[in-house]
């Protein structure tokens, strides 16, 4: 029995403190299922509770925050056990970012579907588990976890899409995506069998050293480049990377258009931050091995790759379309596109010798440009929504005239079409400037390693082409609410949607002019003190040899994947 | 306002000891549109027009004080005084202040004066003013809507020309770059004729694809500026405190003459993507440049939006913008790439010669007034991309001239069909005809305006001209294609000539026509704006180094001789 019980974990309070930010949104979800339980069914109280519970989540965030000091907390495991959930600065920049916007959502929804909807309590429990799923996705490098919580994201992410339930194209977005997140599921969950099989267990951080270890010494390269495929693929999804991106438009065209606004950058932004988090596990894994993170030259090609497609198809496609929620979801897959850009640099400080201390600039440079997007799309979505809860029409037609009909909404839409595009003075063009920077930096710091560097100019090349395509579309919506006037009526927009989107244009013109230095500095200082696992792992193992003979710990989950490990070594 | 006295530290006995002058007159003169366009969104409708035409009258006045510091330069050994022992050693009137640090490179806010931009810093306030009373009477246009967003984008157009000429920093330049294009679609877009929105996409599009390629080279030429100083330190000493540079740079500047990166970027083993750095970068600046000059074959959207703009945009636009095109190459591609230049010159001279001849031809063809005065802007501007392409002294000499010239004629003209515009609602060259008896005074202004577009020896056009003539001559020793092209430029000359004779012919000769007969004389207002042009026109035409040259001279002919030190390492 006693043996029985100590296998037994239970977190400490300093466990359950960490996280805190986690536990206020399962809180937020009972709530919203026991209030209306006590109170009776409204639709404005669910909305207020999820309201107070992205606040209280943003509190208690910003309350941990102080807990990171210099390597981040992987915990809510066993003592000695690899932990399950990652705490460290990205997952509270993440987290900030995310829920910021979702209080924007819920902004959004009060406006235009507080007074018809009927399932209040069941809407915010979906949204909130939605957020909950991509919250944990930003914050774990265990396998196993990680495929939890794409699913935890996703399957609310299905229905919530399908919410309007009498609606034929919601139905249809919805069976869409369930159809293509679970194959992309499945591809994942077998890539990720197929890394427990080769590596024997599922903790990310064990894994990534290995495998440049793998790699440098040309083994079963084959199989684990599979593997990571496969499991990439799942991620891939829910960036929506081309060829991955099928869903996206259908998706969202059918769902409500606070709920396209939400999944247009949340659940890319999860998928993205947990990008970094692999590639920047795989660079610390490989130097911390006495590796080049030039050993991943072939993963960061692949990615490089699928960003230069991803970016120019949605730019292209984005082009046809005609409805704005169409438009707006190939214009959020070119935006995946040009995060991806940067997401493909394997590097990490110190591996690059005397003149190159980088710091983490490709990762501080896609968190900025997650943070400036899900300002520019905000904006861009209360505007569109407003306009198509006046109008009743999703086509760019109605945005005919906009700058005579409501100019308070117009111009705000000005700024953020125009930051979208990444022309000065807004801010998505710093955004820009810090990718290109960045893939600059690579190109520079790889101009030795093979085709790397060059590959990091392609880039930067194809970035800057992309700008140019993307003007015609985002330009189109501009011609449309200054240069073509067909006549609709005037109208006044509801005072909170107008100020949320103005508030989004002016920061965007603020932070493009006056403040470029300091998002960037915020950013740089999340992305650095991360969890390292090399780092974490150095008490544990100094050579590979060691990882393998490993002495297996009686209270590791990995137990027993340490001893398949050793037979298969017999077996070979 | 009175300027503060730097005075950098000496490195070694020879050099950097030298004064500058800070203050913060071009900042002043860059946000002071701004501010006025501030003003009007707060003002009531009816002062939208008073507003903006004191702020550019205040701008211009302010933008003379920038001509004193540049006087006295004619004067051989003073010229040697003002302009130093290196291109742009006297910049006056700087202005720097950290924008953006990271820890390896900095960005600034960078603005200063030195020969090449402050001819065309005073040219902007100058045509923006004229262009501003050419907009006085709004209320009469056919599109007249909203006046304050009018005289808003107006404005910030100006803070953006005044921005792009004197920034030294290459990020800086390049947000002033971009600003403008903003402005600029709205007032072609909105304000335009019936094709506006042709027009103004077609404007954006083209201007963006150039500078988008800028981007890229914005981009590269810092982190291999970062190489050339980490690779030769002992050449890296900084132009401005001697010192070694430890981190790559945007400084324009410190691009064009520090040693260490002039070496690594001229440097024939320098690749970018498989491609000679040199001549890849000058290429993607050049683009950029071209499409604003505009060169053949980037030049179609240049006759599509002055067709559709407004006249007083059409006045800046041909007045200022296109000369972005040109300083351009003279700020950015020619000091940093002189050996990229060196490789094209003979492709760019042929681009600039079929610019003339083509411009000249398709002037010569169209029978709408104002896409004549258009593609006789390609034309004039062929002149300056032919004069910058030889790498000469007088070349480039008559480029800036031509660029000057072709800033006081050319929204003359567009004004002039502008004034004719208003009263016949039309632009059918064939259907007018005698306007000069009609419109006496106008028709006078006339003659002049387009004479000097002609380039009729006496008026602005001739100095330029024959200055790039004379440029591709004297580079026959280096480029043996240099004689046969001169030859045909100057034969070019004929073809303007028809074109502009012809034009005043079936415009403003022979009889009067009834149906014309009841047009007003040019009113006051419109004298206002050709008087000051006409005059000009004369004077620059007959007093060319007085007004232009003296200023000028110093600051090109360092950037040649420092361009030829390169070349000959090469």
């Amino acid at each position: 029995m006693d043996t029985l019980l100590q296998n037994f974990w239970t977190p400490t309070s300093t466990d359950l403190f960490w996280f805190s930010p986690e536990l206020a949104l399962v809180g937020t979800i009972v709530m919203l299922l026991v209030v209306p339980i006590i109170m009776g069914k409204s639709a404005r109280t669910s909305g207020r509770i999820a309201l107070f519970g992205t606040v209280a989540t943003i509190v208690l965030t910003l309350r941990v925050a102080g807990v990171v000091q210099t390597q981040g907390i992987s915990g809510l495991a066993p003592p000695a056990a690899a932990g399950m959930l990652i705490l460290d600065n990205l997952a509270i920049y993440f987290k900030i970012v995310l829920m910021l916007f979702m209080a924007g959502i819920i902004g959004l929804w009060f406006i235009g579907s507080a007074e018809k909807e009927r399932n209040g309590p069941e809407f915010f429990v979906i949204f909130a588990g939605s957020a909950l799923g991509m919250v944990l996705m930003a914050g774990t490098l265990n396998l196993l976890m990680m495929a939890i919580a794409i699913e935890m994201a996703s399957l609310p992410s299905y229905a919530i899409v399908g919410f309007k339930k009498r609606n034929r194209a919601a139905a249809e977005a919805s069976l869409k995506y369930v159809v293509f997140g679970g194959i992309s599921a499945a591809i994942m969950l077998y890539g990720i069998s197929l890394l427990y099989g080769i590596f024997g267990t599922l903790n990310f951080a064990h894994i990534a050293p290995r495998a440049a270890v793998m790699l440098h010494e040309g083994q079963n390269t084959l199989i684990l480049g599979f593997a990571l495929i496969c499991t990439l693929g799942g991620i891939l999804f829910k960036i929506a990377a081309v060829p991955f991106h099928f869903w996206c438009p259908d998706v969202f065209e059918g769902a409500k258009i606070e709920v396209t606004a939400w999944l247009s950058v949340s659940s890319k932004a999860a998928a993205i931050v947990l990008l970094l988090r692999l590639v920047d596990a795989f660079s610390v894994g490989a130097v911390s091995e006495g590796l080049s993170a030039a050993i991943f030259n072939n993963l960061a090609l692949g990615l490089a790759i699928i960003a230069a497609i991803t970016c120019t198809w949605g730019n292209f496609a984005a082009y046809r379309q005609r409805n704005i929620k169409r438009l707006l979801a190939y214009s959020s897959i070119a935006h995946a596109g040009y995060m991806l850009m940067a997401c493909s640099i394997f590097m990490h400080p110190g591996l690059l010798g005397a003149g190159y201390s980088i710091g983490q600039s490709p990762m501080g440079a896609v968190l900025v440009y997650i943070m400036l997007y899900a300002i520019m799309n905000l904006g861009v979505f209360a505007v569109a929504a407003m306009v198509i809860w006046q109008t009743g029409s999703e086509d760019i037609d109605a945005f005919n005239g906009l700058g005579r009909r409501s100019a308070w909404l117009a111009v705000p839409m000005l700024f953020c079409l125009v930051s979208l595009v990444g022309l000065p003075p807004f801010a998505g063009f710093i955004g820009k400037y810090w990718l290109l920077l960045a893939l600059g930096e690579a190109g520079t710091a790889y101009a030795s390693v093979q085709s790397l560097g060059t590959i990091y100019w392609t880039l930067i090349v194809i970035a800057g082409t992309n700008t140019l395509i993307s003007l015609f579309f985002y330009f189109r919506i501009i011609k449309a609410m200054f240069l073509t006037d067909d006549g609709q009526p005037a109208f006044t927009p509801s005072i909170t949607g107008a100020t949320m989107a103005n508030l989004c244009g002016i920061a965007l013109l603020v932070m493009g002019v006056f403040y470029i230095q300091q998002p960037r500095d915020m950013a740089e200082k999340y992305a650095t003190h991360l969890f390292q696992p090399a780092a974490a792992m150095t008490h544990t193992m100094t050579t590979t040899q060691d990882v393998y003979n490993e002495k297996p710990n009686a209270a590791d989950p990995d137990f027993r994947l340490t001893t398949i490990d050793h037979e298969q070594e017999g077996a070979q | 306002m009175r300027p503060r006295s730097v005075r950098h530290q000496p490195a070694s006995n020879d050099g950097w000891v030298d004064v500058v002058q800070e203050t913060s007159l071009l900042t002043i003169l860059i946000f002071l549109p701004a501010l006025g366009a501030l003003g009007i969104l707060f003002a009531p409708r009816e002062m939208a027009r008073v507003i903006a035409l004191l702020t550019c009258g205040v701008t211009f006045v302010l933008s003379l004080w920038l001509i004193p510091p540049f006087l006295g330069a004619g004067d051989p050994s003073a010229a040697m005084d003002i302009f130093g022992s290196a291109y742009g050693d006297k910049l006056h009137f700087l202005q720097r202040i950290p924008w953006i640090q990271g820890e390896r490179f900095s960005i600034e806010y960078f603005v200063g004066l030195d020969g090449l931009n402050m001819p065309l810093v005073v040219l902007t306030t100058f045509v923006t003013l004229l262009a501003c009373v050419a907009s006085w009477n709004f209320h009469t246009w056919k599109i007249n809507k909203s006046s304050k967003a009018y005289f808003i984008l107006f404005l910030m157009l100006e803070t953006g020309m005044v921005g792009v000429f004197v920034s030294l920093d290459f990020f800086l330049f390049y947000i002033f770059w971009e600003m403008m294009l903003l402005p600029m679609y709205f007032l072609i877009g909105v304000w335009g004729g019936p094709r506006k929105e042709y027009a103004a996409i077609k404007f954006f599009l083209f201007t963006l694809a150039g500078s988008v390629l800028m981007l890229v080279a914005l981009v590269a030429m810092f982190f291999y500026s970062a190489d050339a100083v980490a690779e030769r330190p002992d050449l890296a000493l900084s132009y401005w405190t001697g010192e070694v540079l430890t981190t790559g740079t945007f400084d324009i500047i410190e691009l064009s003459t520090n040693q260490a990166i002039q070496t690594k970027f001229n440097d024939g083993g320098t690749m970018f993507l498989g491609l000679r750095f040199a001549t890849t970068m000058f290429m993607f600046l050049f683009v950029g440049f071209a499409v604003k000059l505009p060169s053949f074959p980037v030049h179609t959207w240049l006759p599509d939006a002055h067709v559709e703009a407004p006249t007083p945009v059409s006045m800046i636009l041909a007045g200022v913008l296109l000369k972005m095109g040109g300083y351009g190459f003279l700020r950015l591609c020619y000091p940093i790439f002189p050996a990229g230049g060196y490789w094209w010159s003979a492709f760019l001279a042929a681009l600039g010669l079929v610019s003339i001849i083509y411009g000249a031809l398709c002037a010569m063809a169209q029978t709408d007034f104002k896409r004549l005065v258009a593609y006789s802007s390609i034309s004039h501007m062929g002149y300056v991309l032919l004069g910058i392409s030889v790498m000469s002294q007088t070349g480039f000499q008559g480029a800036m001239f031509q660029m000057i010239a072709h800033g006081i004629s050319s929204p003359m003209c567009f004004f002039l069909v502008g004034v004719v515009y208003e009263r016949a609602h039309h632009r059918e060259i064939n259907r007018f005809g005698g306007l000069w008896l009609t419109m006496p005074k106008y028709g006078t202004m006339a003659t002049i305006g387009f004479f000097a577009s002609l380039g009729l020896p006496g008026l602005c056009g001739f100095i330029g001209e024959i200055w790039v003539l004379l440029g591709v001559f004297e580079a026959r020793d280096r480029f043996e294609w240099a004689v046969p092209v001169a030859i045909m430029a100057a034969a070019a000359v004929i073809l303007t000539a028809g074109y502009v004779l012809w034009l005043i012919q079936r415009v403003y000769l022979g009889k009067e026509k009834p149906e014309h007969a009841g047009f007003p004389e040019a009113t006051g207002r419109e004298m206002s704006i050709l008087v000051p042009l006409a005059v000009l026109c004369i004077l620059f035409g007959i007093l060319p180094k007085h007004l232009l040259f003296d200023y000028v001279n110093g600051t090109l002919n360092q950037i040649v001789g420092t361009m030829q030190d390169v070349l000959a390492m090469y």
